[in-house]
């Protein structure tokens, strides 16, 4: 598995890298790399970090109606808690523990206070016209926000 | 519209607004978003997932700006998904949206037509109306285009025709439905699949798997054969083992070939007349049905406006997705020359750090660090699922790549629930996109 993973990888480096955006040969980067790659650049803020998961929990993390959870309005510490146990390895997940082990300490908590601070509400469908995230003309109020 | 304004000529409206706004419908009637000749025009090319995203997260982090978004289509259909059309788990429908929500909600000016040239001293995009839409900041996501001639004999007019690629659902995804469903009893399915950067590496596989699973009910005796380009794939052990366990894969029975480039699996040639195709080493497979799936290289459309600068794909600065040739364009999506897969939430994650950027230009600030996450979720049927999560970190000039893919199980449990998670992810991110 391993060995086949590492082909792959090179395959891909071939056929994608171009100079200057490099592929990174190791399928994990190690904390003081990531430390050292924070340290030169701002961390990304909260709502970069935390839109990024939308494809998954919805847009602002608000899906509540399929399998996986919705992250808008989520309690800050349950958010923490979970996230820092999913980067351990804890307990067994589908996928979260593949995601979660990525992410720094201080960027889990900027991802927390993101979701805490959103409505606790499922996107409205297109035929919804109330919504804690719509205007009463239906048109989208600019929660979340820019960075 | 005051008397004042309605004195104004076409050409005088054409210049201050841009044709958008003379050809859209209720632009001035968004009573927070009405249009002012002050604010920023952001001009979108491609309502696809890449074009879609930028959209929409750009009102939602903005309520004043302009945008326009061009698109020939009047309706745009998810890759994601269309392979299990093929086995009738998924329809069409199911997977296309129209651009009402675009309108509507988000306030964005949605022209039906494509974009042509750019002009970038003018900062005007030209229609193929024969219109110019002069904007502030304009956007490219118009996808791939396909190398037909790397199969000697294939071309556009035969993915139109009679042997579809199916690689931008729609049309073509149905043509090849109905080709499947009409194959004689024992007949011989062939795919070529592409070698270099492709959309979605692992959907030829799971194409395969979707028809063999169909095949295995209305005609178990048929034969599938993939001539491959390539001597790896994503999520190949996990293909692999499950076509050993449901189709005698690497037994003389198999219901699935695979033909490795190492093993001459590379198909070179179509003799369209007698449903043959002909690869390196020159055997010649003749098939009832035929699906090659063409390498790609960047839109047409990205090559004629130079973004490419007579490469295959569109390079960029690394930390705003902007384009190397003019910092007022930005282009993300299949077409860029990223270290990243080619993913539909790829694009819209790059969507999201454009939006940053050009939020940022407008407030006069740096824009934030981006961080592009992508988890693919994959099917084998519809009780086997596999996950890969990538994330992007931003390391200056360059992105840092880190991937898991997951472990091959015969946990049933396991296996069903990410099939089940696959299925939940395409539902969300179609909602994510257009919604
Ligand atoms: C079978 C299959 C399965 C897939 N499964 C997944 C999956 O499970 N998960 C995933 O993340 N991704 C998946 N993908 C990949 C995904 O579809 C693409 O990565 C994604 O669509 C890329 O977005 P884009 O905006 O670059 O291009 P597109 O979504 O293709 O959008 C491009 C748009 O630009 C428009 N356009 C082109 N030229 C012009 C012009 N001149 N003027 C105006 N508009 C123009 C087109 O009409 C189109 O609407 C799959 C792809 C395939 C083929």
């Amino acid at each position: 598995m391993k060995i086949k993973n590492q082909l792959l990888k090179t395959a891909l480096v071939a056929c994608l890298a171009l100079p200057g955006l490099v592929i990174a040969a190791e399928a994990k980067l190690s904390d003081a790399e990531v430390n050292e790659i924070n340290a030169q650049f701002p961390m990304p803020s909260g709502k970069m970090l935390g839109d990024s998961c939308a494809a998954c929990h919805g847009t602002l993390g608000a899906e509540f109606n399929e399998g996986m959870p919705p992250l808008a309005g989520m309690d800050r510490q349950h958010f923490i808690d979970l996230m820092k146990a999913f980067r351990q390895g804890d307990f067994p997940t589908i996928v979260m523990h593949d995601v979660a082990y990525v992410y720094t300490d201080a960027e889990i908590e900027a991802m927390a206070d993101y979701f805490a601070s959103l409505p606790a509400e499922q996107w409205p469908a297109p035929n919804i016209t109330e919504s804690a995230f719509l205007n009463p003309d239906g048109t989208i109020k600019q929660i979340g926000g820019a960075q | 519209m005051s008397s004042s304004q309605s004195m104004l000529s076409r050409r005088d409206l054409i210049k201050r607004f841009g044709a958008a706004a003379v050809a859209g419908t209720g632009l001035f009637g968004f009573s927070n978003q009405a249009w002012s000749s002050k604010s920023a025009h952001i001009v979108i090319v491609g309502g696809g997932i890449g074009g879609a995203a930028t959209a929409k997260y750009l009102r939602l982090a903005h309520g004043k700006v302009r945008i326009t978004l061009v698109e020939p289509n009047p309706e745009y259909t998810f890759c994601p998904g269309s392979n299990e059309v093929f086995n009738g788990h998924e329809t069409l429908e199911n997977l296309t949206f129209n651009y009402d929500t675009m309108r509507q909600r988000y306030g964005v000016n949605v022209i039906q037509d494509k974009a042509v040239a750019i002009d970038y001293a003018k900062r005007q995009l030209r229609l193929g109306s024969g219109e110019n839409v002069s904007y502030d900041k304009l956007v490219v996501s118009t996808g791939p285009d396909f190398i037909y001639d790397a199969v000697e004999g294939y071309s556009a007019a035969h993915a139109a025709g009679d042997l579809p690629h199916a690689w931008k659902a729609g049309a073509q995804t149905a043509k090849l439905k109905a080709q499947l469903d009409a194959m004689p009893q024992g007949g011989v399915f062939v795919m070529s699949s592409p070698d270099g950067a492709y959309r979605c590496p692992p959907a030829p596989y799971e194409r395969v798997s979707m028809i063999a699973d169909q095949l295995s009910r209305t005609n178990p005796t048929a034969k599938l054969i993939i001539l491959d380009s390539k001597n790896r794939y994503t999520f190949q052990e996990h293909y692999e083992h499950y076509w050993t366990e449901r189709y005698g894969f690497g037994t003389e029975n198999e219901v699935i070939s695979w033909v490795a480039e190492k093993d001459g699996g590379r198909a070179v040639k179509l003799d369209a007349r007698n449903k043959t195709l002909i690869t390196a080493s020159g055997e010649k497979i003749k098939a009832d049905v035929i699906n090659i799936i063409p390498p790609h290289k960047a839109s047409k459309f990205a090559i004629d406006a130079g973004l490419a600068q007579g490469q295959r794909w569109v390079d960029f600065e690394a930390k705003t997705f902007k384009s190397l040739v003019d910092p007022n364009v930005y282009v993300i999506g299949d077409m860029v020359n990223a270290p990243m897969s080619k993913t539909g939430m790829i694009a819209s994650n790059q969507a999201k750090v454009v939006v940053e950027s050009i939020v940022a230009d407008l407030e006069g600030r740096e824009p934030g660090t981006p961080f592009i996450a992508n988890n693919c979720v994959a099917i084998i049927s519809d009780d086997y699922g596999m996950t890969i999560a990538d994330t992007h970190r931003f390391a200056g000039d360059r992105y840092l790549v880190q991937q898991r893919i997951s472990e091959v199980t015969d946990n049933p449990y396991v296996r069903h629930i990410r099939a089940d998670l696959a299925k939940n992810w395409q539902r969300t991110f179609r909602k994510e996109i257009f919604h």
